[in-house]
């Protein structure tokens, strides 16, 4: 009989072996690095999972640019810039929870978020209390630069009032009065309801809505509730893979043939997920790719085609303006303290490069939303031009003009 | 308190000093642990908050444990009373009063009676059937939360209040911007808490529910009146659950309708297997490994839960009795 060596390269030692190397990927966080001039960190939380992970991905890859341009440039200050990823799990307990662990842990100096309107509310209110500078680019309930505007809280996507404002003339000019709302139930899904409510009625026209779980995937009794009130148009206030699977059905039971489909963020990521007969209607449209004689944008849709092979999107816009925003305060006020900054951004013009609009875009002191230029469209299937031509702009609508300051119902404080 | 004399049967034998001592050790390196973390835990990468959030999480797994591991009956929708301790907490902070004490108190009391009116309700039912029932209430809370915007907020949540600070008459707890005097005070609470469980699980009371636990027919026969005993132990563990609520709501200053959803239950029940169901300190430590891994991973993958579920796999086929469970046995061998 053979007698094992007990000194030997066998199997337990292989396990020992193994476990401690799993051992030490657990404690990787336990080994604090060593740090050489401390960078700048940017806190970055998204729903990276959950139904509105596509956006949240363009908005990191969109900010990961940015970061990338500002340290060829030099970084902030002389100092290397970083941009730390939290994922909120489209859920407002993560999410908080996330933007402490950013701020007490990894002490960021500016933080960011959400798509999901209720967590970036939530968050910045976290951030409100830290004193940390908060840019939420692209959760669009209106308290958040409205009612609960805060002075360290500055928005980079537009209000619902301003969407909803953007296309509401266009939906019935083409298609009449008589629509049917089809809105998410929570934050975002109540402000954009008010908000085409508002235009409507001041319009004549008269809706139904029905609010849906945010992750709802079945619109079947809903549709069919939608056929029976026989709107002129249904309106798809839905989210992300909310939208999408809203869109395929409303396709699927053929009511494409019986009324008009309108929107206000039927964006360029949802807009490629639905199949060619959904890729129909009207709807606002926050950014765009193709601006022909705009100086940089064909720069910037190269350069995000380059990186991630996808077409440049609103939301690779969002996340690309608000690092750059956050950059540009910080060299302007030569400091990282949240007030400094919130002081240097308000009011703040973007400078070409980074606006990428052909129009001035600046931060509205008053209420800290970023004025832009609104797109207003038609969807429509690819051309034979580009795969990505799938909206065109029939109407460029200023921000300044849907919301005015006095509308918003903010009142800005900032501490003594 | 001597929290680990709570063991299965058998591992109950006529205390030698020897296992009396290692009790007493347990407790201390508890506590020590405990007391220690917010000066431990940055020097390991970890942050106050994150502390905190083990020690209320931990103190609703332990709670819920109570239930599944010390009298035998799952429940998969204890998060109604632990939500409900949230709503309970925030809705006073916010339309009452700023007052931390009685936003707990409320959390309390709203948690408690809600488990001991449904407790009476299913006292009788058992296994599949009792978890069924407890996830069927669980299901009507959420949407009572995630409908009634005008009150809860909906999906979004309660918002617009803040914990206040603690006014002893000598002296204030600022609780509101020290995390760790508000770590010390989650401990404060942790602790009654977690007493009041172990002197009631060393009480006759409590040797009852273990009794039930084992052989709820030779229990019957010893004339236990069995369904009074589930109801009652059914009823203390939305109690101790809802307080850890409160604390969450704290802890968080909101509250929102996934305090109170199924995955938060499941979570839960798996922090009590991943640390050792038949072990006081079982789901604290259960809660530790999963909040720390949920904070670690998901910082650094967007598939973060397969991690955690392989874990929990690995636990549950190689660690029956959970990591500290097995600890013990080795230890007992």
């Amino acid at each position: 009989m053979v007698q094992r060596k007990s000194d030997g390269f066998g199997r337990r030692r292989v396990l020992q072996g193994a476990a401690a190397i799993g051992a030490a990927q657990v404690a990787a966080p336990f080994i604090v690095p060593a740090l050489g001039e401390a960078p700048v960190k940017i806190g970055f939380v998204d729903p990276l999972t959950g139904s509105l992970s596509i956006q949240a991905v363009s908005e990191v890859q969109g900010a990961r640019y940015a970061v990338q341009e500002i340290n060829k440039k030099g970084g902030i200050m002389g100092r290397e810039l970083q941009l730390l990823v939290e994922d909120s799990a489209n859920d407002v307990g993560t999410g908080v929870e996330k933007i402490r662990k950013l701020i007490d842990k990894d002490h960021v100096n500016i933080t960011m978020g959400d798509v999901n309107s209720g967590i970036a509310y939530a968050i910045s209110q976290v951030a409100t209390q830290k004193g940390v500078l908060h840019i939420v680019p692209g959760g669009h309930t209106d308290p958040i630069t409205g009612k609960a505007c805060a002075w360290n809280v500055f928005r980079v996507c537009n209000t619902t009032m301003m969407d909803a404002g953007a296309v509401t003339g266009l939906l019935i000019k083409k298609y009449g009065k008589r629509w049917f709302m089809i809105s998410p139930d929570y934050a975002y899904g109540h402000s954009l309801k008010q908000s085409f409510q508002h235009y409507l009625e001041a319009a004549g026209g008269t809706f139904e809505n029905v609010y849906m779980p945010i992750s709802a995937s079945d619109y079947s009794a809903t549709l069919i509730k939608a056929r029976a009130y026989k709107p002129e148009v249904l309106i798809n206030n839905m989210g992300g893979l909310a939208q999408i699977d809203l869109a395929k059905q409303f396709v699927q039971f053929g009511m494409n043939k019986q009324m008009g489909l309108g929107a206000t963020l039927f964006e360029l990521e949802a807009i490629l997920a639905v199949p060619p007969e959904a890729q129909a209607g009207l709807a606002s449209m926050e950014w765009w790719w193709n601006q022909p004689g705009v100086p940089h944008v064909k720069e910037f849709v190269a350069a995000i085609y380059g990186l991630y092979k996808k077409p440049a999107s609103a939301r690779h816009w969002m996340g690309y303006v608000a690092v750059h925003s956050a950059a540009l305060a910080a060299e302007k006020a030569k400091s990282l303290d949240g007030i400094k900054l919130a002081h240097a951004m308000a009011g703040m013009e973007l400078p070409p490069e980074v606006a990428l609009q052909e129009k001035k875009v600046f931060y509205r002191a008053g209420d800290h939303e970023l004025m832009p230029t609104i797109f207003a469209g038609e969807v429509h299937p690819p051309s034979k031009d580009s795969p990505y031509d799938v909206f065109s702009t029939l109407d460029k609508v200023d921000g300044e003009k849907v919301l005015p300051l006095a509308a918003t119902g903010c009142h800005m404080k900032y501490p003594a | 308190m001597s929290a680990t004399v709570i063991q299965a049967p058998g591992g109950d034998a006529p205390g030698g000093q020897l296992q009396a001592r290692q009790r007493i050790l347990t407790l201390v390196m508890v506590w020590a642990i405990l007391l220690s973390a917010p000066l431990w835990l940055p020097l390991v990468g970890g942050y106050t908050s994150l502390g905190t959030r083990i020690l209320v999480l931990g103190l609703a797994a332990m709670a819920l444990n109570f239930l599944v591991g010390f009298t035998g009956m799952v429940s998969f929708g204890h998060a109604a009373y632990f939500g409900l301790g949230v709503y309970g907490c925030g809705l006073i902070l916010r339309y009452v009063t700023a007052s931390t004490p009685l936003g707990l108190l409320a959390g309390l009391v709203l948690g408690g009676v809600a488990g001991t009116v449904i407790g009476a309700l299913i006292a009788r039912r058992r296994g599949i059937y009792f978890a069924m029932v407890t996830i069927a209430f669980q299901e009507i809370f959420y949407f009572i939360a995630y409908k009634w915007n005008g009150l809860t907020g909906g999906f979004d949540g309660l918002r617009g209040f803040t914990r206040a600070n603690l006014h002893l008459g000598f002296a204030t707890l600022d609780i509101i911007k020290n995390d760790v005097v508000f770590y010390y005070f989650v401990l404060f609470i942790f602790a009654l808490v977690v007493a009041v469980m172990g002197l009631i699980l060393l009480s006759p009371f409590g040797r009852t529910l273990l009794a039930i636990r084992e052989n709820e027919r030779r229990a019957r026969f010893l004339g236990i009146n069995i369904e009074r005993h589930i109801w009652l132990a059914f009823t203390l563990s939305s109690i101790f659950i809802a307080i850890a609520g409160g604390l969450y709501a704290l802890l968080n200053n909101f509250a929102d309708p996934s305090s109170l959803y199924t995955d938060l239950s499941g979570e839960l029940v798996i922090m009590c297997v991943l640390g050792g169901i038949r072990v006081f300190w079982g789901p604290l430590l259960g809660a530790a490994v999963y909040v720390v891994l949920q904070d670690y991973i998901s910082s650094h993958t967007v598939n973060w839960l397969f991690f955690v579920g392989g874990v929990f796999v690995i636990v549950v086929l190689f660690f029956p009795r959970g990591l500290l469970g097995m600890l013990r046995r080795r230890r007992d061998a």
